[in-house]
């Protein structure tokens, strides 16, 4: 697989994770008391679980999987706490709906589990999957250009990463979404094989590239758009909501396993950009922008944008990308400045990736508004 | 007011179904968690209407409900879908399907697509 190839799956399953996160925020937000926190739709590395980071620990986790049966291959995995689970069965109505009688046949599915969830807790929320993914499917088929139709939910219990790894084929490529849902944290994994990704970059390409103009940028962080005029409004309303993750890069180098456990504190990584070169900025993971490394009056880094990405006008001084927390603009005196790492560090320094090249903490990411 | 079947794979659905149907004054002759199982009841209780899911396993909604206008060309069917299944709702009422429900949906709605049905 080429570069280029690499960089299109990773957009499509991006736009395809942006879309079904959107879908399942939606449903999740009409159906809950409290506003669902939307977190950061990634694509997961090969090498990860999705489901690891889950807190298992906490007791066994309530997974209701959705697979698709017509149009594509894969399937969804709507992860939560058993705490959650409740509270999105009770946001369904399950402790409003009256309890059978014991001698109904149809009782049997209702008898509380041993721990956690009742069976008709299950349902409920197994049945809060099914429309979840049934209009997060409809997205997806706005995009494919075709009918996507679901299989039934299947609701288990899992008390550990491993056992969900074991519960769900493995497939290539995952996409994960993170929720706090009435305040517990939810989660959808997005397992994805290759015919699909295959499909969601052909449809994709298909779309064309003039989304990048007049679409204020979405589909240049991998988020898609419809194509029909109603919906396309709607959908990037909805869209313009998520939060994502915005990091900026100052280069990159290789080494071996082996030698990286062995480095010393002062040593010294080359990396592939020279001191003046511009700084590329990463929004989940795909490159959208570039620029020039300043340093606020309060002493922090910030990035001022030189050339987006699907943009052919210049950008202005004023669009640089700053973390929220500062409030004024660079000084005018405020040039590049070569980040420490770049530089011979002093004898005490030892080597630590510098702060900017690696994932900001959740609580510095911004809106694409913001960029 | 009617004898109703109600077909939902989900338990909870069922009961959701059964409760609303009850308030506004039918009767729930049975229920059924797929679509032979529907089949079979509506056979032996020959209901005046019944509320039909879509996503089912082995049998889905649509299936069920052509195989149910064999049996009955008469049948009175109420299609229960979620949003995103607008092609296999339009696909019922082609097939015979009186009108449709989308989930979640108000208890009114379900009660006044069921008279207008049985009317």
């Amino acid at each position: 697989m080429s570069p280029a190839d690499v960089a299109s799956a990773a957009d499509a399953l991006m736009r395809l994770g942006a879309s079904t996160a959107e879908a399942v925020a939606k449903s999740l937000d009409a159906i809950c008391p409290s506003p669902v926190e939307r977190g950061d739709v990634t694509v997961v590395p090969g090498e990860e679980s999705p489901f690891e980071g889950f807190p298992f620990e906490d007791g066994p986790a309530v997974a209701v999987s959705v697979h698709y049966v017509d149009g594509v291959t894969g399937g969804n995995v709507l992860l939560m706490t058993a705490p959650g689970a409740r509270a999105i069965a009770a946001a369904m109505g399950s402790d409003a709906v009256a309890a059978p009688p014991p001698s109904d046949a149809a009782s049997a599915d209702d008898a509380p589990a041993a721990d956690g969830p009742t069976e008709l807790e299950l349902s409920a929320v197994a049945e809060a999957a099914n429309q979840m993914f049934a209009a997060a499917a409809s997205a997806t088929g706005v995009v494919l250009s075709q009918e996507v139709e679901i299989a039934p939910p299947d609701t288990r219990l899992l008390d550990s990463a491993a056992a969900a790894c074991e519960a769900f084929d493995a497939t290539p490529h995952a996409v994960s979404a993170t929720f706090v849902v009435c305040g517990e944290p939810c989660r959808l994994v997005q397992l994805v094989p290759n015919a699909f990704v295959l499909r969601m970059t052909r449809a994709l390409d298909e779309q064309g590239t003039e989304q990048l103009s007049g679409d204020g940028g979405l589909s240049a962080l991998g988020i898609a758009r419809r194509t029909e005029p109603g919906e396309e409004r709607a959908l990037d309303d909805a869209l313009r909501d998520i939060r994502v993750r915005v990091w900026a890069e100052l280069g990159r180098t290789r080494v071996s396993l082996g030698a990286a456990p062995e480095l010393p504190p002062g040593a010294v990584l080359e990396l592939d950009r020279k001191a003046d070169d511009p700084v590329d900025l990463y929004v989940n993971g795909l490159r959208f922008a570039s620029g020039r490394l300043v340093l606020t009056d309060e002493g922090e880094w910030a990035l001022r944008l030189e050339e987006v990405a699907g943009r052919t006008e210049p950008v202005l001084a004023g669009d640089g990308f700053r973390p929220p927390a500062v409030a004024s603009d660079p000084p005018a005196d405020a040039g590049f400045r070569p980040p420490a790492v770049a530089s011979d560090p002093p004898a005490d320094a030892g080597f630590r990736p510098p702060a900017v090249a690696s994932d900001p903490p959740a609580g510095d990411v911004t809106t694409e508004e913001e960029i | 007011m009617a004898r109703v079947l109600v077909v939902d794979d989900a338990a909870f659905m069922r009961k959701v179904l059964t409760d609303a149907l009850v308030a506004g004054g039918h009767e729930v002759v049975g229920e059924a968690g797929d679509g032979d199982a529907a089949l079979d009841a509506y056979k032996d209780l020959q209901p005046d209407l019944v509320t039909l899911d879509i996503t089912m396993p082995e049998k889905d909604g649509l299936a069920t409900l052509r195989e149910l206008v064999d049996i009955d060309p008469t049948a009175r069917v109420v299609i229960c879908s979620a949003l995103g299944q607008e092609t296999k709702v339009l696909d019922a009422i082609k097939a015979g399907a009186k009108d449709f429900v989308v989930k979640p949906f108000e208890r009114e709605r379900l009660l006044g697509a069921v008279e207008k049905a049985v009317a």
